[in-house]
């Protein structure tokens, strides 16, 4: 084809306006008579709100209106359940919505004429609490006698509890010849998006309430706004400018509800721009995960049992934790077979900030735990990590932990030898440069479903246009799949120019607007290449076909519907869970100043298993951008608390990782093993690369030093401190 | 320097080769005075406290954090945002460079680097890779992992000395 555009590099077509300072991201909007929104945040993680006086407030200069709990129409929401209050506070009908759970609730919102109006006013708000007690530690919150953080939500803070459990556990553990087990410690990780969140709201021309922030499903979060004001989806309309960032971060929603909330009763444009202390404390974080395991293996390299224990503390509210955790739980056996298996995965509530989805969702918890039980085996049997991987890889009609076998086919064999061939991994010497610095190599691997699981019907739709006489003059894409950053609409352009033949560059993308647009699904679940491909795919294939009937213009929507999955048996976890997975192997080389602590990784070699690359420059992109967040993950970010109050609430106290700060050299190998599903055989990518890479790191550290260390970050001080160098 | 009545100073400032004589109060801050005053909202703020470095303009050719200056510091010089670099037809080259190796992604850092990297060239046309990572070490990117950004100044610097 001379338009051939699936596996090229092309640029991307909105980096002209984001390299000219053109492009426009919710905070830079701006419309005739916009008021200004400031929101008061609760000041406690847990206390009952006996009163809001609002009267100073009110009398401010420039205060248009303050509104409060009892302005709010249905007075929650949720993305899994509507368990969190809009507004904190007395004068709502639903039930303990006078409850504030965590600092992340927000209990009042001020509108005025100018920011700095808004922000003297909401100083001027007065709340009157009542303090409960504060629960931290989901192991403590789980036990029977804890106070109950949701009781309209049953008698427990268990909000979620999945079993899987295949085989028999104690034949298992008896037939082995090496046991290992351990107790693995994952922290917070916040998503750190260079955007903080803002919005803009106002009227549209057909009075429908239309909100512009950024989000990663245009659909969710005009059913989650429309539900709060009670009102049917289709008075909401939900816009994405450009987004800076998301990470799963921006799943849940933080200044929608209330920026819609002030449009409606105000009938005036309204804007919000967040802080970054504002940003940190106002969205969730990653589900930091205590995990129990015991592992067993026979002498001659065979898994024969594995028994996890996962509790993740949920914070606050579900968010996605019913989702996240249950990935948690198929993750938990790594990408291997193991004949026999048990994990029991718990969400329990706490006052801590809500835990959210976060690139992986619940694979890098369980997969920290999973590769390092992984490597300490493979070190008690004498045997290579890569090599003891290779034996027990999952395979093609091998039955995974949920008594089913993964949809083919499976690579993660592929993987491993990719990584290690890359690395050089049997040839691999270690170098000695001073008598303080010691360097040693790791290798983990990793597997992640694609989609949405679980019984889901998966779908994503998309609208294809072809303009013209004779030839083809215009192409129109039209797709709500939110561009965070990742190149999805770089992506659409090319799957609807490879089907047409015709110009990629050329192809008009109408983009992000619910109003004029069906469901895209989530920008998360590396679903968007693999779902949004086959949509647009499949409306270009319908438009084609009518262009070539002589239909002018020809015009076709296609929703794709992906391959059915089923949730989780109760008891034993038996399901089809996903009907796509990737998988990833890494190995890594590091160096530890055993005098400082500090770790330094030399290099990363990622082998990923992408299908088909559309846009390979894009995929080493997330391949390297993916590392070096998952690098901050393991060694550089630092999340602090105390007693619910986040202390790291700024970028100079949260730090992320600066160039001086990541691998020196990230090696991506693209392996390519279509998924029969995927468009031109593309499977998932955006979340795999950060898989595998702290347990990695961890197993480097032990190379080099003797040491395991099983909790995440491996900052200088706990680096030392499992040295012995310190207590 | 001189003030009005209401405490407003009277601010004279050339952005992007346009000169603006305004009033304005003595505590606003560079970034939102181009941002809100000016309406150059492609000067981005991260964090507000000088250390993501997405807000970096330039100042009488040298890179600075306009989240750390306030408006009135600019009086009588010249400022430069990302919007003064190039446009869309005609493009800066390292605009051009980062279009085309990928130098971003969500691109909330890029205006940032760009005015960052925009006087080191000048200052080092032929940077070494270590002298280009020395040089973005007070950026914050957290889509990219850095090497395409680094990829795209050597493109850049490649092409300007052609």
């Amino acid at each position: 084809m001379s338009n051939s555009s699936v596996g090229q590099s092309l640029p991307r077509p909105d980096a002209l306006g984001k390299v000219t300072g053109q492009t426009r991201f919710s905070g830079d909007l701006s419309r005739p008579g916009m008021l200004h929104m400031k929101i008061l945040f609760a000041d406690r993680p847990h206390a009952r709100v006996k009163h809001v006086e609002t009267g100073n407030a009110q009398a401010a200069p420039g205060v248009m209106a303050v509104f409060t709990a009892r302005d709010v129409p249905v007075n929650e929401y949720g993305l899994q359940i509507p368990d969190q209050p809009v507004l904190c506070g007395p004068g709502s009908d639903k039930p303990n919505t006078d409850i504030v759970r965590c600092m992340a609730d927000q209990i009042a919102v001020v509108v005025a004429r100018t920011e700095s109006e808004a922000e003297h006013a909401v100083k001027m708000i007065e709340v009157d609490y009542e303090d409960l007690p504060v629960l931290t530690d989901p192991l403590q919150a789980m036990k029977t006698d804890a106070p109950i953080l949701h009781p309209d939500r049953g008698d427990s803070n268990i909000c979620v509890h999945y079993k899987i459990h295949k085989g028999d556990m104690d034949a298992g553990f008896k037939s082995a010849d090496v046991i290992v087990e351990g107790e693995y410690h994952t922290p917070v990780q916040e998503h750190a998006y260079l955007q903080p969140e803002a919005g803009l709201a106002y009227l549209d021309e057909e009075g429908r309430i239309t909100v512009e922030a950024g989000g990663q499903w245009t659909n969710a979060d005009q059913s989650g706004i429309s539900h709060a004001l009670g009102m049917p989806d289709d008075r909401v309309r939900v816009i994405y400018p450009a987004i800076g960032g998301a990470f799963g971060g921006r799943e849940d929603l933080s200044v929608q509800i209330v920026l819609a909330l002030a449009v409606w009763k105000l009938q005036q444009p309204v804007k919000i721009i967040w802080s970054r202390r504002e940003s940190i404390v106002g969205h969730g974080k990653r589900h930091p995960i205590t995990i129990r395991a015991k592992w067993g293996a026979t002498r001659d390299g065979r898994l024969v049992a594995a028994e996890n224990e996962l509790i993740g503390d949920a914070g606050a509210y579900m968010y996605t934790s019913n989702k996240v955790l249950g990935n948690a739980a198929i993750t938990s056996s790594g990408p291997y077979f193991i004949p026999n298996f048990k994990t029991d995965v718990y969400g329990v509530y706490t006052n801590q900030l809500p835990s959210a989805a976060f690139r992986g969702f619940g694979a890098p918890q369980a997969l920290f735990m999973a590769e390092l039980q992984m490597n300490k085996l493979a070190e008690k049997l004498g045997m290579d990590p890569a090599e003891f991987r290779l034996n027990n890889a999952l395979q093609d009609g091998l039955t995974m932990n949920v008594g089913t076998p993964a949809p083919g086919p499976v690579s993660i064999i592929q993987c491993i030898h990719a990584a290690r061939e890359r690395f050089q991994w049997n040839k691999y010497r270690r170098r000695r440069t001073k008598p303080h610095i010691r360097r040693g190599r790791g290798f983990a691997a990793g597997f992640k479903n694609v989609g949405f699981s679980f019984g889901y019907q998966e779908n994503c739709w998309a609208k294809v246009e072809i303009h013209g006489d004779g030839d083809i003059e215009r192409v129109i894409v039209h797709h709500a799949g939110a561009e965070v950053g990742q190149g999805t609409h770089t992506v659409m352009r090319q799957v609807a120019a490879q089907v047409i033949d015709y110009p990629a560059e050329k192809i008009q993308l109408h983009t992000s607007d619910s109003a004029t647009q069906g469901n895209p699904g989530s920008a998360s679940a590396s679903r968007m290449t693999f779902m949004a491909g086959n949509a647009i795919k499949g409306a270009a294939e319908a438009a084609l076909a009518k262009w070539k009937t002589e239909e002018r213009p020809a015009i076709a929507e296609y929703k794709y519907l992906a391959p059915r999955t089923t949730p989780f048996d109760k008891e034993t976890g038996h399901s089809t869970p996903n009907f796509s997975y990737a998988y990833v192997a890494q190995a890594v080389e590091v160096e530890v100043d055993i005098e400082t602590g500090q770790v330094r990784v030399l290099r990363v070699v990622s082998a990923d298993d992408v299908g088909k690359a559309i846009n390979p420059d894009l995929v080493v992109a997330q391949i390297e951008g993916a590392i070096v967040q998952a690098h901050g993950y393991a060694v550089v970010e630092d999340y602090r608390t105390e007693n619910g109050r986040v202390l790291t609430d700024q970028l100079s106290t949260y730090l992320i990782p600066t160039i001086r700060d990541i691998p020196e050299k990230v090696d991506s190998v693209l392996v390519e093993v279509p998924d029969p599903n995927g468009p031109w055989g593309a499977r998932g990518l955006g979340e795999l690369p950060f898989l595998p890479l702290a347990p990695a790191i961890a197993a480097a550290i032990h190379d080099a030093t003797g040491v395991w260390i099983d909790e995440i970050p491996f900052t200088p001080e706990r680096v030392l401190r499992a040295l012995g160098r310190i207590r | 320097m001189k003030t009005t009545a209401q405490n407003l100073f009277d601010l004279s400032v050339t952005v992007n080769g346009t000169r603006y004589e305004q009033a304005v109060e003595p505590r606003t801050l560079l970034s939102d005075f181009l941002r809100h005053e000016l309406g150059l909202t492609g000067t981005h703020v991260g964090c507000e406290h000088g250390v993501c470095g997405a807000c970096t303009v330039l100042l009488n050719g040298e890179s600075v954090r306009s989240c750390l200056m306030f408006a009135v510091q600019a009086h009588g010089r010249e400022i430069t945002t990302v919007e003064g670099l190039g446009t869309i037809e005609k493009l800066h080259p390292i605009q051009e460079a980062f279009h085309e190796a990928h130098g971003l992604q969500c691109g909330f850092c890029t205006p940032g680097i760009l005015t960052t990297v925009v006087p080191f060239l000048e200052q080092n046309p032929h940077p070494s890779e270590e002298e280009i990572r020395e040089a973005i070490s007070g950026n914050v990117c957290r889509c990219t992992g850095y090497q395409h950004i680094v990829d795209a100044i050597k493109l850049a610097s490649d092409r300007m000395n052609k």
